[in-house]
């Protein structure tokens, strides 16, 4: 063949890596083994069932996973890259390519966490193949250092090598526009996510991003633009699934419950194999008043679920909110069993919400006696342990004690997220609204201006150590107000930026590092996209010696915010 | 049972049914190349067996692009199945895998093949369809050249904005008449279509005319057209995509 082909024969040494095909047919096995070593490959091992690919891939690191999604009974293609990821099964260099009999849904969907490189459709034949395993080998070079960044979560480092890409590589240019974008949403920048998404639109209509572009009007509350943009995306492309999801969340903005759940439904059957979607379509179903569907929602979420890493208690806990409405309350503890069985070990908080949902249950199916029992056995394991779960299961279960009866642990509940959220006025309304439903409007009224100042005077004392060159007493400090005040964003970020001006000014200290990270980590935890976080994220790297690669100069740093 | 949920169950057992073929034919056609690769040089082409073979090679490939042609077709109608999926793709890459896709079946017929492509050119497109599309063109050309075929993939400039054009060309007698004509009526959209019946390549062209409308960018989308000459002389299978 006399052509510019030749020109890419360059190329990978694909024979010393290590390969794995998963597919339930044995003659596929034999066929893909087979091309590949006719590109010089050695050592392939196989496997006819997820079950045996996991077992495989934990204890051979595989350069390269050749993957059927359809591999009959047990985990599918897409779980078992899931749980080879989420257990670190693979390299930062392995390359995972999804095969299947025809194009899926899935591969166009756009917003799935765990995406494979490549998604491969059959026949599968060695030209093809090589093609896209260099393409998949080459893009994960110049993805390498950003997916670094972006694991160590110094996302404005990541968009920066992101811009430096793309000078360098046209053919991956437009995907890596599209991961400056999500990392500038990250970084609590949506004006340059916007500008991103903009500049691939003036090449080419790109659902993802127009897709974007109405995310940025959702988060701005301009809610009806981003409703009639998510609308035109499906419309040019309806199996762009993301859109459906975000869609549904701007319904749900709107409190239009039914719409949410008409678009949820038809992302169910265009994509039934989601566990957040399945979660997200039974929840709704539940605020509806649907029983039957929700019902088949949480059914369907935990059959998928069985083989997925991503299986949720949420699942199990709606299930019972459904058996309860439907008078069966022993059936619905049998469930709250179970939850606490599966997920008991991952999930500290499962006690507590499975016995929410119990009093729940019994509160709706109007057994107000055992309801009653349910809150006060809730109220003693509030007592027993001094961590509280997160802000909506606080809030739920201080409504739920309110509502039967229980007096002292819903007030300890409601100051406490009062205390740690003294600056979020949306949050503290809600808070309000809690003590104005159980006639408690006026002692809450009081308990919430304690709560807030209670939080601005410790945030005040130390910003004024800070600003008056007493560091060290101010990194103290702040370790006390954040021991007092555990999940409090505000004290939390300036306990941070405190370490942070520590050493910049006396040098870097790695317990100090190590501190500044455990904290940022814990405020991304609670609230991920924030702008501080991002920057505090930079300016710690930066801190960190390192001699590998000129890191860019170093962005001022803002003094840590005083309290209003 | 009612009529919805009796054709959910056809659709599913469809699919099912050819998720087996697929996986069948794919094995089919791999051996297939295997067997003519390995087969020394000297007994090659003389060998009757080896004809034969090349032959069966070519008629698994139309098996496997009608099956798969058919599959995407059968669920566009009425209801759109396909997930399209436009990415950048280095126009080289569609170049190479259309190359290797037809490489063991070229070279059993003793066909030369030429590619020409602008190492830099990067457009905007399914890959899947249209290395499928190109490459059944291919095969097809394969029908009525002599020994050579051209691919070539260039930009043009059109006064609404610029075009990837794929030319598949040959060094045959050019296509029949009828063959032409069908082709102009699937571009003009006027006739209700292909007669399948009569017109063996009806299939090809129906399906690359849906997968070039597919492609819009601008308010314009992609065409299909076959014409006799070009730089060969023979038949003209000419693919544009905005």
């Amino acid at each position: 063949m006399n052509s510019p082909l030749e020109r890419k024969a360059e190329q990978i040494d694909w024979a010393g890596k290590n390969y794995l095909v998963v597919d339930d047919f044995i003659g596929v096995r034999q066929l893909l083994r087979e091309s590949l070593r006719s590109l010089g490959a050695r050592n392939i091992d196989q496997a006819a069932s997820g079950g045996e690919a996991i077992a495989l891939l934990a204890k051979t690191r595989y350069d390269v996973v050749l993957c059927d999604f359809n591999l009959g009974d047990g985990k599918n293609g897409q779980q078992v890259l899931e749980e080879a990821r989420v257990r670190h099964f693979l390299l930062p260099s392995s390359v995972w390519m999804m095969v299947s009999a025809e194009k899926s849904v899935e591969s166009v969907m756009g917003a799935a966490e765990h995406q494979p490189d490549a998604y491969l459709v059959k026949p599968i034949t060695e030209g093809v193949l090589l093609t896209r395993l260099n393409r998949a080998w080459h893009r994960k070079q110049v993805f390498r250092p950003i997916d670094q960044a972006y694991a160590e979560k110094d996302y404005l480092r990541a968009a920066r090598l992101c811009d430096e890409q793309i000078a360098a590589s046209r053919v991956h240019e437009t995907e890596l526009l599209r991961m400056k974008a999500r990392l500038m949403e990250r970084s609590g920048e949506p004006e340059k996510a916007r500008e991103t998404y903009e500049r691939v639109l003036a090449g080419r209509e790109y659902q993802w991003a127009r897709s974007g572009l109405a995310k940025i009007r959702m988060v701005n509350g301009e809610l009806e633009q981003a409703r009639q943009m998510f609308l035109g995306v499906i419309a040019e492309n309806r199996y762009y699934i993301d859109a459906y999801d975000q869609l549904a969340l701007v319904y749900q903005h709107l409190g239009k419950y039914e719409e949410a759940c008409t678009i949820l439904e038809r992302a169910t059957k265009l994509s039934p194999n989601s566990v957040p979607r399945q979660r997200d379509l039974g929840r709704v179903c539940l605020k509806l008043g649907n029983v039957a569907m929700a019902e088949k929602a949480f059914r369907k979420c935990i059959a998928i679920g069985e083989y997925s890493v991503r299986k949720t208690p949420d699942a199990y806990l709606g299930l019972a909110r459904v058996c309860g409405l439907k008078n069966d309350p022993k059936e619905a503890l049998v469930l709250l069993g179970a939850a606490q069985r599966e997920f008991g070990a991952e999930h500290p908080d499962m006690p507590l919400r499975a016995k929410i949902t119990e009093g729940l249950v019994y509160h709706e199916s109007g057994d107000y006696r055992h309801a009653r029992k349910a809150g006060d056995e809730l109220e003693a394991q509030l007592a027993a342990r001094p961590e509280r779960p997160d802000v909506p299961t606080c809030l739920e279960m201080a409504t739920l004690l309110f509502a039967v009866g229980v007096k002292d642990a819903p007030v300890e509940l409601l100051c406490y997220v009062a205390r740690n959220n003294h600056d979020n006025a949306v949050l503290l309304d809600e808070v309000q609204a809690i003590f104005d439903k159980a006639r408690m409007g006026e002692e809450g009224a009081e308990l919430i201006r304690a709560a807030k100042k209670e939080a601005s005077d410790l945030m005040n004392q130390g910003v004024l150590l800070w600003k008056t060159g007493k560091l060290r007493d101010a990194v103290a400090w702040m370790r006390t107000a954040r021991t007092k005040l555990p999940n409090n964003q505000r004290i939390l970020f300036n306990a941070a930026q405190v370490l942070v001006s520590h050493m910049k000014e006396k040098g870097y200290d790695e317990l100090m590092a190590a501190e500044a990270h455990e904290v940022l980590a814990h405020v991304d935890h609670l609230q991920p996209g924030q702008q501080r976080f991002a920057q505090l994220m930079e300016q710690l790297a930066a801190l960190a010696p390192k001699a590998e690669e000129a890191v860019a100069p170093e962005p001022e740093s803002a003094p840590p915010a005083s309290s209003p | 049972m009612d009529d919805t949920q009796h054709s959910q169950q056809l659709a599913l057992f469809l699919a099912s049914t050819a998720h087996d073929m697929k996986n069948s034919i794919s094995v089919l056609s791999g051996t297939l190349e295997r067997l003519l690769d390995g087969a020394s040089p000297q007994t090659s082409t003389a060998d009757p067996q080896f004809a034969q073979m090349a032959q069966m090679l070519y008629q698994t490939r139309r098996l496997n692009d009608n099956l798969m042609q058919l599959l995407a077709l059968y669920k566009q109608v009425g209801q759109p199945e396909y997930p399209f999926d436009v990415q950048p793709i280095p126009a080289i890459e569609l170049a190479e895998q259309v190359a290797a896709l037809g490489r063991v079946l070229l070279q059993s017929r003793g066909i030369a093949f030429e590619v020409e492509v602008d190492p830099d050119l990067i457009w905007h497109f399914d890959e899947d369809l249209i290395v499928g599309v190109v490459s059944h063109a291919v095969n097809n050309a394969v029908n009525y050249t002599r020994d050579r075929i051209r691919l070539a993939l260039r930009q043009i400039a059109h006064d609404d904005g610029t075009v990837l054009e794929i030319r598949v060309e040959d060094n045959g007698g050019g296509y029949p008449q009828a063959l032409l004509d069908a082709g102009a009526e699937a571009m003009s959209g006027v006739s209700s279509g292909v007669d399948f019946r009569t017109n063996s390549a009806g299939l090809g062209l129906y399906f690359a005319r849906e997968v070039a409308r597919m492609h819009r960018h601008r308010g314009r989308h992609g065409a299909v057209r076959l014409e006799n000459g070009g730089l060969l002389g023979g038949g003209c299978f000419i693919l544009t995509l905005p």
